[in-house]
């Protein structure tokens, strides 16, 4: 099955994947257009500060069994067999909020979409860009994702490029200063010198 | 609104050092008062991108990007590397603070010619000493005439300057010899002030060069069209005009402004107006209004570097620097805010709207939404001076008693150490603080200045980098916020000596100065380097040369990138508490922390945590010492 691989270590938080799940997700899919729509369209997709200022995109895992569908009094969500995508049929949807409840990652949120007519909020979590798969196209969030954090393809082989990558530089290090994937220098420093930052002011941990 | 008090505390706490200011970021947070800290977690998180500086967004081939990690693309569509953007965006950054700091040295040289000419109102010529010494260096024949006429060809000779085709500033003649020679050769000798910025904005577009490095040394020049012309410009004009500060004792944070007087705070950073404000504010007629109005008297209070361009030269007391201008209102006691320009904050008048506060804007060129706009002329510029005092007195009994709350305890503070004022302290050279020097009493000296940044426990930077630097005999020379900072931790007062280490401790008592010196605005971050010419000077050497350093510990604008720059193109290594938006080129990264040793002796270096800041600028003195052989 196919899926979104996140590296977190590559994310720099320019909520770039966002505004394209907005997009991807409005009437016109047209981001001049999106802003004239009502209701407006928002991401499916949330890029938020951990500590240290360090980012992770967070979107649904399309859980299989998933939680939320087997928590939903309504059978509203569902699994597109094909894709593995879980989905919701909107008109379903009673906003009774069991399946954020039940929702291992926080990422279900309830919203107003152009699919349903009245001013009713719903599931409106991320459905895997189903339409676009289904074209053959790569889900919208990793398309426009520049760093590599986002990644789409088959699980296993995602993880297996991971593992490969491991190896290789656990026998050139020798198992020593291990980092997997490995992080530009300047990236490190910056990231070093933001985490010092982080210490200085208003983000500082308790 | 209603928030549990402890949750409010240890926020302030985060927030801000000043204990003062906490009380007012705690009321701030009571009454639902955004603030610049709330609008800073709400960014949450910041592009990556823009913090890396690998984003392009000039033409409208882009906007463009470039992955900080290599897999993605590695150019923009014009072809432009990660290099080129970062080097673009520096010089971008650098060449609008260059533009601010001169455009306000180009108003207040404006008001020196009407003045001279007779137009203005209210305005005088006041040191004619330096009228002199300044219209000399010019080549103006000064000897039997009148003040008013060497005003003039001065004020022109000065504003020529900006678009001249002499290829020539005459102010960076000042300079030591041997460093216009390091200036030349390495090809940054500012050539105009307005030259260099509008070149900067051509260097910028796109297919004009794609060397990143000749990119940043056109930076360094324009910074330094900056430091050795428009900012010193804006320092010499207003002295000319307003008078040389000499030290001066005054108060500082939130505490100044009063519970039973008229607040008016003056934010901030041109002289020009609030000098008219003093004056007007010192009307009889306007002064009995207030006490009608059932107000004890007229409060002039500053923020930020209007603020301190009044406290040089008059004392006026200084209500904080850029992070309180929020907090000020928040106390629920200033009548009028006036504005001129630069670092206010644009949702200012969305503050004011939560209480009676009147915000005024008074400049053409920074027009705000919601603020009453009242236009300064300098031939009408005391009667508009006037009508804003007495606006502020008008608003008074709109003050509601039952939403005020000002802090209790204001700290004393010394300032106006001018650099003609520091000379004079030491005896009319700088041979007793070279003598210093060289037996290692004073093993150098910091120039400290820059901003608040919301990333940064307001002050935390700047206190502890203070503290650290005289506690290691490091004399700290300060403008700007930095200096503000200070203030309110008590480090501008003589007593604060007892705080140096041992040699600068007994330099200072003998004095009778303090151990930071508050040298004035962010433009008077040139008398910084006239203090350093005249000292490399007066050692035979350049100003690369000598035992100094430059940090700019809470900065966030883009002037502090101006000022950084022609503090490392004037041969003094410059620390940065926060990283400048380069990260994403190593190349660039490189070459301002590394390779530009090699041609002007000086680099940038970054550390967001004050104490390693201070054993850097430590070693950094060291090395130089080292090679003066002291």
């Amino acid at each position: 099955m196919k899926t979104v691989l996140v590296r977190p270590e590559r994310c720099i938080g320019c909520r770039h994947c966002e505004v394209a799940c907005a997009i991807e997700h409005s009437q016109s899919k047209d981001l001049f257009g999106m802003l004239e729509e009502v209701p407006i369209s928002k991401p499916r997709i949330h890029v938020e500060v951990g500590i240290n200022f360090l980012t992770f995109p967070n979107r649904c895992r399309h859980c299989d069994p998933a939680p939320c569908m087997q928590v939903c009094p309504t059978d509203a969500i569902y699994r597109d067999e094909e894709t593995g995508s879980v989905l919701v049929n909107y008109e379903k949807c009673i906003h009774c909020e069991a399946c954020a409840m039940a929702c291992p990652f926080g990422i279900i949120r309830f919203e107003r979409v152009y699919q349903v007519k009245f001013k009713r909020e719903v599931n409106a979590k991320c459905d895997g860009c189903i339409e676009r798969q289904k074209e053959g196209r790569i889900p919208a969030c990793v398309e426009a994702c520049k760093t590599g954090a986002l990644e789409f393809g088959e699980t296993n082989e995602l993880i297996r490029v991971s593992r490969k990558d491991f190896t290789v530089r656990m026998l050139k290090s020798q198992g020593t200063e291990v980092e997997v994937p490995k992080v530009p220098e300047n990236i490190k420093a910056f990231r070093d010198i933001m985490t010092k930052v982080a210490e200085m002011g208003p983000f500082k941990e308790d | 609104m209603y928030i549990d008090p402890l949750i409010v505390k240890k926020e302030a706490e985060k927030r801000a050092l000043d204990k003062t200011d906490q009380e007012m970021i705690e009321k701030a947070m009571q009454d639902g008062i955004e603030t610049a800290w709330d609008r800073l977690a709400k960014q949450q998180p910041q592009c990556g991108f823009g913090q890396l500086g690998v984003c392009c967004n000039r033409c409208a081939m882009g906007p463009c990007r470039i992955d900080p990690f290599g897999d993605g693309p590695t150019r923009g569509v014009c072809g432009a590397t990660a290099d080129l953007i970062v080097a673009r965006n520096f010089l971008d950054d650098l060449a609008v603070g260059a533009a601010a700091h001169s455009d306000h040295g180009r108003e207040v040289l404006e008001v020196l010619l009407d003045t001279a000419e007779g137009k203005s109102q209210g305005y005088q010529i006041i040191d004619e000493t330096k009228l002199k010494v300044v219209a000399e260096e010019y080549g103006i024949k000064t000897k039997g005439r009148k003040k008013e006429e060497i005003a003039k060809d001065l004020a022109l000779a000065m504003l020529e300057e900006f678009g001249t085709i002499k290829n020539k500033i005459q102010l960076a003649e000042r300079a030591p010899e041997k460093t216009k020679e390091m200036w030349k050769k390495t090809g940054i000798m500012p050539r105009s002030v307005d030259r260099e910025i509008v070149e900067s904005a051509h260097r910028i577009h796109m297919g004009v060069g794609a060397d990143y490095a000749n990119i940043l040394l056109h930076g360094l020049r324009t910074s330094l069209s900056d430091g050795w012309g428009g900012s010193m410009m804006a320092t010499e004009g207003s002295d000319i005009l307003f008078g040389t500060p000499v030290p001066n004792t005054a108060w500082v944070n939130l505490a100044v402004l009063s519970k039973d007087k008229v607040n008016l705070v003056l934010h901030g950073h041109n002289p020009i107006l609030s000098e008219m404000v003093v004056k007007a504010a010192e009307d009889p007629e306007l002064k009995k209004l207030a006490i009608s109005k059932g107000a004890k008297g007229i409060n002039l209070v500053g923020m930020c570097c209007t603020g301190n361009e009044l406290l040089m030269r008059h004392g006026i007391p200084i209500a904080g620097n850029m992070l309180d201008q929020e907090l000020a209102i928040a106390t629920g006691a200033v009548e009028l805010m006036l504005i001129d320009y630069q670092c206010i904050f644009p949702s200012i008048t969305h503050t004011a709207n939560c209480y009676h506060t009147k915000v005024v804007a008074t400049s053409e060129k920074s027009k705000v939404p919601g603020a009453i706009y009242m236009e300064f002329k300098p031939e009408t510029a005391l009667d508009t001076a006037k009508k804003i005092v007495r606006m502020a007195i008008e608003n008074f009994p709109n003050r509601n008693p039952d939403r005020v709350k000002i802090p209790d305890k204001p700290i004393k503070m010394m300032a106006g150490f001018s650099e003609e004022a520091i000379r004079k302290a030491l005896g009319g050279s700088y041979k007793p603080l070279i003598d210093a020097i060289a037996s290692g009493k004073i093993k150098g000296i910091a120039g400290v200045v820059g901003c608040n940044n919301p990333k940064i426990k307001q002050d935390y930077a700047h206190v502890t980098l203070g503290k650290e630097l005289i506690k290691r005999n490091i004399l700290v020379a300060e403008t700007g916020c930095a200096a503000i900072a200070s203030g309110k931790a008590g480090l501008l007062l003589p007593e604060a000596a007892e705080l140096a280490g041992e040699g600068l401790k007994s330099v200072c008592k003998a004095l009778g100065i303090p151990p930071v010196l508050h040298m004035g605005s962010c433009v008077d971050c040139s008398r910084i380097l006239v203090l350093a010419a005249n000292v490399a000077k007066e050692m035979g050497v350049g100003i690369e040369d000598l035992p100094i350093a430059g940090s700019a510990p809470e900065w966030y604008s883009q002037k502090a990138i101006s000022i950084g720059s022609y503090f490392v193109a004037s041969g003094v290594t410059t620390h940065l508490g926060i990283p400048p938006k380069i990260f994403g080129s190593p190349n660039v990264v490189d070459l301002v922390t590394n390779k530009l040793r090699g041609l002007i002796n000086a680099t940038f270096f970054v550390e967001p945590d004050p104490v390693k800041a201070a054993d850097k600028i430590e070693a950094e003195i060291e090395r130089r010492r080292k090679a003066l052989g002291i």
